[in-house]
């Protein structure tokens, strides 16, 4: 599909720690979620979902239980955990420079 | 950072249940994104292939997410050890003969370093062992001597090279009392000795100097198993008395379990814990009488002093004792060796040797398995090829094939580690008795990382390049060329081929080498001694001073027991001698000789020895000229004397040496001053491959009496039926005396080529592991060849060739592996000559018929390999090969 960007694995991170900012979600949630929002602009491949998920429960920054979907099925649901917070803050912060300043960049140059 | 830990830990051991719920999780996942597809009203087969498109491959996922896990290298390498297990499980022969032959170098590896370990590389158990050194003497006649006690006392009040000096000398005891008495093996020592050592009494203490006082010499210290054997472990033992040759002497300390002997050259003890007893040396007599030396100095070097810088002092010492003392301290060097290189100096080489052998079998091995791997990798060009299409990266590729070898290896190493734990309790067991260290050797921790190193260095070694070319395979040209039967490309070929003939030339090397190695084994077995081994029983006595006080006491004595034990069944011919061939016997006398002057620089000398009548017949030593002694040769009769041959030559040549005359004494004035010579007996080398016999001469044991002798018995049948008459004959005679080192001739002959043997068995061994090894590595190419011409050999028959012709065409394929092979192994032994001469006797290491007979040897192997090939190859059908083409 056109009109879609690949996406670098650390704003994959900051996108999937700030969907669950608004609470617990499954893996297929979190991508629908990112996909909305973005207004069918990002979307995030299972490639680099699945991955990118188990990788930050393993840095502890979001935790995993098992949970039932509206459907009634067993599923995997992410959370936020503290130090997921801070990572998501500091991670919003860095990422609010670095477009701020490509964007004085663009502009000015 | 602990999250993270129980993340991983948790992905590694709860594997299964990590897998299955992410299993789960991606099933959800494609389930849900189906019904999304479906909700926009496209038919569920589309929703289905829509949603497998987005979702890319199911397993790149998951092995992503192992990654990601931070456990992907492990779980990726046991996934590829399971299926490299199943590879093998699946090819039963080729898992066998490539694990059995690893095995086998790989156990031989860690098995002769064991040896290694324990001689050479472990620490001699003293403390700081590096700053402790032997001192000896070197002069023309005597390169390596022994210290003369007063010479020692200097050294020791004027050297500032050590932290202290002490000196020792055999000298064993009887020790008798309650049980049966028994000789032990006993040192005497200096104040200070232990504390060179660095050891220290578990009770009691050591020797002061006052102990060194003549008059103060009762006293005692015990081996930790004398201790424990002879008086229960007695905890109040320091104090004590024991009998020790009939005298009491106080115990005053024990020594504790580990107490290593550092080894001696005088009457030598083997090295380990073989002492028994310490009792104090004492310097009693004449200190300006210099020429007797019996001691041996041990020293501590300070630290920071080098053992050159302590050999330069003691040298300038020696020289201020020249000129003090020009009649016996002149003309004399001292030695200063580093302990380390006494104990295992001599050894060191012929283990260095062995470890080289074992180690061109293991290269062997790897060649082999390299060769075996490489014929497997072409027979897996299809499966290969397969998981290059299917979009696996080559290096994954690598990666699995280098687990198959690794899994292969270590395999091999655990199976060989086990083999090594039985070949090192035999290996023990060969070893020459009085091997140093020998107590050392054990399949220890350092052994068990040496296995796990070679191990592994030799599946990457011999996996490497297999992997590497396997790899390199074009999917395609795989994939097509596999449905047609294999070949491999002719760069495989060439490797494999160069991989045959290195095998051929490594083990024509250890070959030729096991050739030597038999030839001076051969050669020492079948010298000539000098006297008659066979139905000779020898045994040593000491009569204690106590109660032998006068050599006239000691000389009956020794007549006495010579008479009864002629009158014992079965004995041939009995007598005594101060000494038995081949047992280390070193003791030197200078004399002059009747209107002869001695060559400048050097006086007139030859080892000396006593022996009763009796003593050269018993022993089958041949008389060249005049008698031998007779009971008439005793005190107060006119003093005689018998040389050797050696001697004779020496001294007298071209004169008849029977009736000259010789002296100790340095001013004879009375005719009875004088020895005459009346017997010259036959040459007794000192050890059986010594380059020749030394000049020597024997004191009739009546006129010149010695109280420590060797009794020789010759009986007609089996010498072990006169062990106990001799018991028998001794305990009539005195009840106090102990029998002791009762053996065989030809036991203590054995001993003297057990080192020789040693070397052989296993050079022989290693060689006979090489050849077959190599007759795989030469089968394996030449019947894969075979296999590859299979339609070509087809093809000819039809074409009219002979059956002969195509025999004729396989053999000359394996002689261009073999000859070739053959001539470098030949070249490269020659190149190597330099490094086994110090362990070989009378053969020349480029001798003509060994190294023929190895080529001739390796040849006809080669062409046994390649024989049940060839005859495949003669035996093609037309019809078949050309039908499956």
């Amino acid at each position: 599909m056109t009109g879609r960007i690949e996406l670098p694995q650390g704003t994959v991170d900051l996108l999937i720690l700030r969907t669950l900012l608004s609470g617990p979600q499954h893996g297929w949630a979190i991508s629908e979620r990112v996909q909305q929002v973005s207004s069918e602009v990002l979307s995030i491949q299972q490639g680099s979902l699945y991955p990118a998920l188990h990788r930050l429960e393993r840095r502890g920054w979001i935790k995993a239980r098992w949970g039932t979907s509206g459907n009634n099925r067993r599923a995997k649901y992410y959370e936020l955990t503290r130090s997921g917070q801070k990572q998501l803050d500091a991670e919003t912060e860095a990422w609010r420079k670095l477009s701020l300043a490509v964007e004085q960049v663009l502009e000015g140059a | 950072m602990l999250t993270d830990l129980r993340y991983r830990v948790r992905a590694l051991f709860r594997h299964g249940e990590v897998e299955d719920e992410l299993d789960e999780e991606l099933r959800f996942h494609f389930d849900r994104e189906v019904q999304k597809y479906i909700g926009r009203g496209i038919s569920e087969e589309e929703a289905k292939r829509m949603a497998r498109l987005a979702f890319g491959g199911h397993d790149k996922v998951k092995e992503d997410c192992r990654e990601a896990r931070g456990t992907g290298f492990i779980e990726l390498t046991l996934d590829d050890a399971k299926y490299a297990i199943r590879q093998l499980v699946g090819n039963p022969t080729f898992s066998v003969v490539m694990i059995l032959t690893l095995a086998l170098s790989i156990g031989a590896n860690s098995a002769i370093f064991s040896v290694i370990n324990g001689v050479l590389l472990k620490r001699l158990p003293y403390e700081q062992p590096e700053r402790l050194v032997r001192i000896f003497l070197s002069s023309h006649d005597f390169p390596k001597f022994e210290l003369n006690p007063w010479d020692f006392l200097d050294f020791r009040a004027r050297n500032h090279s050590f932290d202290s000096i002490a000196a020792f000398t055999r000298g064993d005891v009887q020790i008798s009392g309650d049980e049966e008495p028994v000789k032990l093996n006993g040192f005497g020592i200096t104040s200070g000795y232990f504390r060179v050592l660095g050891l220290r009494p578990e009770l009691g203490r050591e020797f002061d100097y006052q102990a060194e006082i003549p008059g103060n010499g009762l006293q005692v210290i015990l081996s930790d198993r004398l201790w424990r054997t002879r008086f229960g472990a007695d905890p109040n033992i320091i104090g004590h008395k024991i009998t020790l040759n009939m005298q009491p002497f106080t115990v005053i300390g024990v020594m504790p379990a580990g107490t290593e002997h550092p080894g001696n050259e005088y009457h030598s003890v083997a090295y380990g814990e073989s002492v028994d007893v310490w009792w104090p040396f004492s310097f009693g007599g004449n200190s300006n009488q210099r020429g007797s030396h019996f001691i041996e100095g041990i020293g501590r070097l300070k630290p920071g002093v080098s053992v050159d810088h302590a050999r330069a002092e003691m040298n300038a010492i020696m020289m201020q004792l020249g000129r003090e003392h020009p009649d016996g301290d002149s003309g004399w060097k001292v030695l200063v060796i580093p302990l380390y290189t006494e104990v295992v100096g001599a050894s060191r080489q012929m283990l260095l040797v062995l470890l080289g052998a074992v180690g061109i079998v293991l290269l062997i091995a790897c060649a082999n398995a390299a060769n075996l791997l490489m014929a497997r990798a072409t027979a897996r060009q299809r499966e290969i090829a397969v998981r290059l299409a299917m979009g696996a990266p080559r290096f994954r590729v690598v990666r699995q094939l280098l687990t198959e070898s690794l899994v292969i290896s270590c395999a091999g190493g655990v199976l060989g580690l086990l083999m090594a734990f039985s070949g090192v309790r035999a290996l023990v067991m060969l070893l020459p008795a009085n091997f140093p260290r020998a107590n050392d050797i054990h399949v220890s921790w350092p052994v068990l990382l040496f296995t796990l190193a070679v191990s592994l260095a030799t599946g990457l070694l011999f996996g490497l390049a297999p992997a590497m070319q396997a790899s390199r395979i074009d999917p395609k040209e795989g994939l097509q060329k596999a449905t047609r039967g294999t070949t491999a490309g002719k760069h495989q070929n060439r490797l494999r081929s160069a991989l045959v003939m290195a095998e051929v030339g490594l083990a024509s090397v250890l070959l030729i080498g096991a050739g030597l190695m038999l030839r001076t084994f051969l050669n020492l077995i079948h010298l000539d001694p000098g006297f008659k081994e066979d139905h000779l029983l020898t045994a040593t006595l000491s009569l204690p001073h106590s109660q032998y006080k006068t050599g006239d006491q000691v000389a009956q004595f020794y007549s006495r027991l010579i008479v009864r034990l002629n009158t014992v069944p079965g004995v041939e011919s009995a007598g005594a001698g101060s000494d038995l061939p081949w047992t280390g016997y070193d003791e030197n006398a200078g004399f002059t000789i009747e209107g002869k002057k001695p060559p400048t620089g050097e006086g007139f000398h030859a080892r000396y020895h006593m022996a009763t009548p009796g003593y050269f017949t018993a022993m089958g030593i041949p008389l060249v000229e005049g008698r031998f002694f007779t009971d008439a040769d005793k005190e107060g009769a006119p003093a005689t004397v018998i040389i050797n041959h050696a001697m004779a030559a020496k001294y007298w040549h071209g004169e008849n040496a029977i009736g000259k005359r010789m002296t100790f004494d340095d001013n004879p004035k009375k005719d009875s001053d004088w020895l005459r010579v009346v017997g010259v007996v036959g040459d007794v080398k000192d050890q059986p491959n010594s380059p020749g016999a030394e000049p020597a001469f024997w004191w009739p044991e009546n006129q010149q009496s010695q109280s420590d002798m060797s009794i020789a018995v010759r009986t007609k049948a089996d010498p072990r039926q006169a062990i106990s008459g001799l018991r028998e004959v001794v305990h009539q005679l005195d009840p106090g005396l102990a029998l002791a080192d009762v053996k065989l001739m030809n036991e203590v002959a054995d001993s003297s080529v057990a080192t020789p043997r040693f070397t052989f068995a296993l050079v022989g061994l290693f060689a006979g592991l090489a050849i077959v090894l190599a007759a795989i590595g030469a089968y394996g190419v030449i019947s894969y060849t075979v296999g590859q011409r299979a339609p070509e050999f087809g093809l000819r028959i039809a074409l009219g060739a002979q059956r002969g012709d195509l025999l004729r065409m396989v053999l000359t394929q394996c002689a261009k592996l073999a000859v070739p092979g053959t001539i470098l192994g030949v070249m490269l032994a020659l190149s190597l000559s330099r490094v086994v001469r110090g362990l070989i006797y009378q053969v020349s290491p480029t001798d003509p018929v060994i190294i023929s007979a190895v080529v001739a040897l390796v040849l006809a192997v080669a062409f046994l390999a390649s024989y049940v090939p060839a005859r495949r190859a003669a035996g093609a059908d037309p019809m078949t090969t050309l039908r499956t083409e």
